[in-house]
């Protein structure tokens, strides 16, 4: 699309995403932000603004996630991201399901249904695409 | 030759070749298989030790 991978690397130690390493990159972020900000300065922040700052972040979100799903990454890399996000996705999931054990238990004491409907989303639509991912995967191999 | 000058041909980064001579990588069999030829080797037990 519009940004190129070859102006990112793959963030490792600060989260999750990209950072330019060209000044090439450093323009395309600048670029990417510059609407948001002169649309949010400039203009009120009626219906057709909000709609101006929908539409570019949703471009600029695309074009995110094909830089991202393009970053340059030999063997040795692809095993290592493998590893790391596994290991933050167990993590998320540990952490959900405590918040979830707590707001049952909540539940119980209290009589009353607290329990967030958000996250039990987030572990179905997770389990959802790891089958899927299994089921991709033992076809193709 | 370098060590970015092999990561280059080979398709790997430079740390990957790095890791690679300390040790501290076992390469794929294509990975392998390319770095014996860029070498000049014409087996891969001739670059590659199984231990």
């Amino acid at each position: 699309m519009i940004g190129k991978p070859q102006w990112f690397k793959r963030r490792k130690y600060t989260g999750w995403g990209f950072t330019p390493v060209t000044w090439e990159g450093w323009v395309y972020i600048f670029i990417a932000i510059l609407p948001l900000v002169l649309i949010r300065v400039f203009s009120p922040m009626n219906q057709m603004g909000i709609i101006l700052v929908v539409v570019w972040a949703l471009v600029v979100g695309f074009d995110f996630a094909d830089i991202i799903l393009h970053l340059p990454k030999d063997e040795r890399d692809m095993i290592h991201e493998a590893i790391a996000e596994r290991n933050a996705l167990w993590m998320i999931i540990t952490v959900l399901a405590i918040g979830i054990g707590y707001q049952v238990s909540s539940s119980v004491v209290v009589g009353v249904s607290k329990v967030d409907p958000v996250i039990v989303v987030a572990i179905f639509a997770g389990l959802l695409v790891k089958i899927i991912s299994n089921v991709y995967l033992d076809r193709k191999d | 030759m370098t060590q970015e000058k092999l990561a280059e041909i080979v398709g790997v980064t430079r740390q990957t070749i790095i890791s690679l001579e300390q040790n501290r990588y076992n390469p794929s069999l294509l990975l392998a298989y390319k770095i014996t030829k860029v070498l000049g080797r014409k087996v891969i037990e001739d670059v590659f030790v199984l231990e």
